[in-house]
């Protein structure tokens, strides 16, 4: 602090009129000197550093523990050199982000109640720093906060990495969104501690709305299967009738109509975009084969391939025939129905926009909440 | 007195759902004075003051502070007003200085001056000892001074004080009285909030008083042309007694003392019943007022109300 030379707008004491600003109006200063006070605070408190020891060690254990148990399990099997990093990995990722979600509502649902509770947002309102400054500054600071954890397991996200199997463009794309997901979350719990008294409401508010849209909406998802699936006709590339599978000959495949039930997950499937894992998931590039997806274990994979498939759902015709093995010849080769292709059909875009989405409306109803002068005032608070 | 400058207030009005926490109050403080703002426990002082410091909104009636209208207007008049809340919350892990500075920065002033403004206010409130200890080690009256200390980070023209004193021990309430005259001697605007009415009689040029959220009267402490009682004692008080009876002013006698009570306007009419007392040959020990001026104000207020 004392070296800092920036020339800011200096007090006026000659009762010169600063120029008038407004509930949104920003500044570098304004910014830094709320995340400032925010971080020096939470720094200062030993609760912080414990909890980032036990993060750190937790993440530790889980990667250690995953890693020890697929060499176990790939050295059973002699001669097999297949790079089970993928599986560790997407463990180790899948347990940051779950850690997140948990501590990351911890760092923010308390700021704006927490202080008001002990009497001193009032005396920051009573200063030149506008309301989006206060808000804004906040954010920053629990959303460093929380890095600050993830930061923490990133020497495990790389060990996981240099097991093999996963792109190391990955590692990028994983850390970013795990990011900004924290920062989404922190932005939510404050807007929350701005409209809630109690610093333990706003907190169980923000994590019903991380497990709504985390749990509630795939749940909602799983449950609308039977209302989206509905009985069509649809075309099939089908084995000719009264085939046997006894012949000798290979069947002769031809067009069919069958009565089916078709699961049009492509108008439900933006019940799963929102979920964090998902957003996580689906923003690493997509590799390898969606073939030897179950071999390889990479859950991340399997999730970004499972919400791509549900967003492409019904595609039309069938293919039935195409395929089979017969005296070690693939019969049929040619398949007149085009092979489903989900490399196009990105969610996270759609998961990130409205995840961003909330954590903005938090912001905003923050800010309102901390325009001065106050018309209305929460139930059961205090101004000062 | 410039149109322009100090605090006015005309027909503020402030209610919390069915509560009228401020129901009418006007108020005039005028820069280079100190006013005192004087009223019982839930009479609306402190809520009038957020509504003066630009913190809360009235319901009805118009605000000027510094010419400023903390509605319309609410960052020029926040930068010309310093506000000390009764309640004082503070960055309990901070350093007394790091309050300071961070208050500074909060007021866009640059970090080197910022630091420079703390260091002099801290000597100023007599807590340069305890600058870098954390906040939460301070007793409840440095608390109070760091809070005043808080409050004229930016030089602010107008003052807001709410119960200033409340938790200082007896220096610091010297301390306190004779900073408060020195920023009224600056030409600055300052509004104490008590209902500790002694020790607004030394500090205070006029007063407002305020019950259930309306203004009941304005006065000027240093009017002297105000009757005021006077407690009068003598060696022998059935001489004193007898003397007065036979010429002087109506008295009352003390209920809980030796001394009677004379109402009497100006120190010249105290003067000259003294020296009338001492010609008769009574024995005067003491003649001094009885209570302060505010005291004894109020309590006339009361005593119309009921």
């Amino acid at each position: 602090m004392s070296v800092d030379v920036e020339v800011v707008e200096s007090a006026q004491p000659d009762g010169v009129v600063p120029g008038e600003r407004g509930t949104w109006s920003l500044s570098w200063h304004g910014l830094r000197t709320v995340a400032v006070l925010e971080l020096r605070q939470r720094v200062r408190s030993t609760r912080w550093k414990t909890a980032l020891i036990v993060w750190f060690l937790m993440v530790g254990l889980i990667t250690l523990l995953t890693t020890g148990a697929f060499s176990i399990l790939s050295g059973d099997q002699p001669g097999s050199d297949e790079p089970f990093g993928g599986t560790v990995y997407s463990i180790v990722v899948g347990f940051v982000l779950f850690l997140g979600l948990l501590v990351a509502p911890a760092l923010s649902s308390g700021a704006i109640n927490g202080d008001r509770n002990a009497g001193t947002l009032a005396t920051l309102q009573v200063t030149l720093l506008s309301p989006a400054e206060i808000v804004l500054g906040k954010l920053a600071a629990s959303w460093i906060a929380a890095l600050a954890f993830l930061v923490a397991s990133i020497p495990f996200l790389v060990w996981a990495l240099v097991g093999g199997g996963v792109n190391w463009l990955a590692l990028l794309t994983t850390v970013l969104m795990l990011a900004l997901m924290l920062g989404v979350v922190c932005a939510i719990g404050l807007g929350f501690s701005a409209i809630v008294s109690k610093t333990s409401g706003s907190a169980v508010l923000t994590y019903l709305t991380v497990g709504g849209i985390t749990a509630v909406l795939p749940i909602l998802f799983g449950l609308l299967v039977p209302a989206t699936t509905t009985t069509e006709s649809v075309r099939v590339w089908d084995v000719e009738p009264g085939y046997t599978w006894e012949e000798t000959t290979a069947p002769e495949c031809e067009w069919q109509t069958h009565e089916v039930d078709v699961w049009h997950s492509e108008r439900t499937w933006w019940l799963l975009a929102p979920n964090p894992f998902v957003v996580v998931a689906d923003a690493q590039p997509l590799n390898g084969d969606p073939e030897q997806l179950s071999e390889e274990g990479n859950m991340l994979a399997v999730l970004q391939y499972g919400v791509r498939y549900a967003r492409t759902g019904d595609t039309g015709p069938q293919d039935w025939c195409s395929g089979y093995v017969m005296d070690g010849n693939t019969i049929q080769p040619d398949s007149p129905v085009e092979p489903v292709k989900v490399s196009d059909q990105l969610v996270w875009p759609w998961g990130l926009g409205f995840d961003l989405l909330l954590g903005a409306a938090g912001v905003v109803v923050a800010v309102n909440r901390l325009r001065v002068p106050t018309a209305e005032l929460p139930q059961g608070t205090r101004v000062a | 007195m410039t149109p322009d400058g100090g605090i006015r207030a005309q027909g503020v009005r402030r209610s919390f759902g069915p509560v009228h926490a401020v129901a009418d109050v006007d108020l005039v403080a005028a820069p280079g004075r100190v006013t005192a703002l004087i009223g019982p426990n839930g009479s609306g002082k402190t809520t009038l003051l957020l509504m003066l410091a630009g913190l809360l909104k009235p319901d009805a009636g118009t605000i000027r502070i510094a010419g400023a209208d903390p509605v319309t207007q609410n960052y020029v008049a926040r930068s010309r007003t310093g506000w000390m809340p009764d309640v004082f919350g503070t960055w309990d892990s901070l350093t007394a200085r790091e309050v300071l500075t961070t208050v500074a920065a909060a007021y866009r002033i640059d970090a080197a001056a910022g630091l420079a403004r703390a260091s002099e206010l801290l000597e100023l409130v007599h807590l340069s000892e305890l600058a870098d200890q954390p906040a939460h080690v301070l007793s409840r009256g440095q608390k109070q001074r760091l809070g005043l200390a808080r409050a004229l980070v930016h030089d602010p023209d107008v003052l807001l004080l709410d119960e200033p004193a409340s938790g200082l021990d007896p220096r610091s309430r010297v301390d306190l009285r004779v900073l408060v005259r020195r920023l009224a001697a600056e030409g600055k605007t300052v509004l104490v909030s008590s209902h500790v009415l002694t020790e607004l009689d030394e500090m205070a040029d006029d007063a407002v008083f305020i019950s259930r959220g309306r203004t009941v009267a304005t006065q000027s402490v240093a009017d002297g042309d105000r009757p005021r009682e006077w407690r009068l004692t003598g060696l022998d008080p059935e001489a004193l007694t007898a003397r007065l009876d036979e010429d002087g002013p109506a008295y009352r006698k003390e209920p809980d003392g030796p001394g009677v009570l004379v109402e009497l306007t100006g120190d010249a009419a105290a003067a000259a019943l003294l020296r009338s007392a001492i010609e008769a040959g009574i024995d005067v020990s003491s003649l001094a007022p009885a209570g302060g001026v505010l005291e004894q104000a109020y309590l006339a207020l009361e005593e119309e109300r009921r």
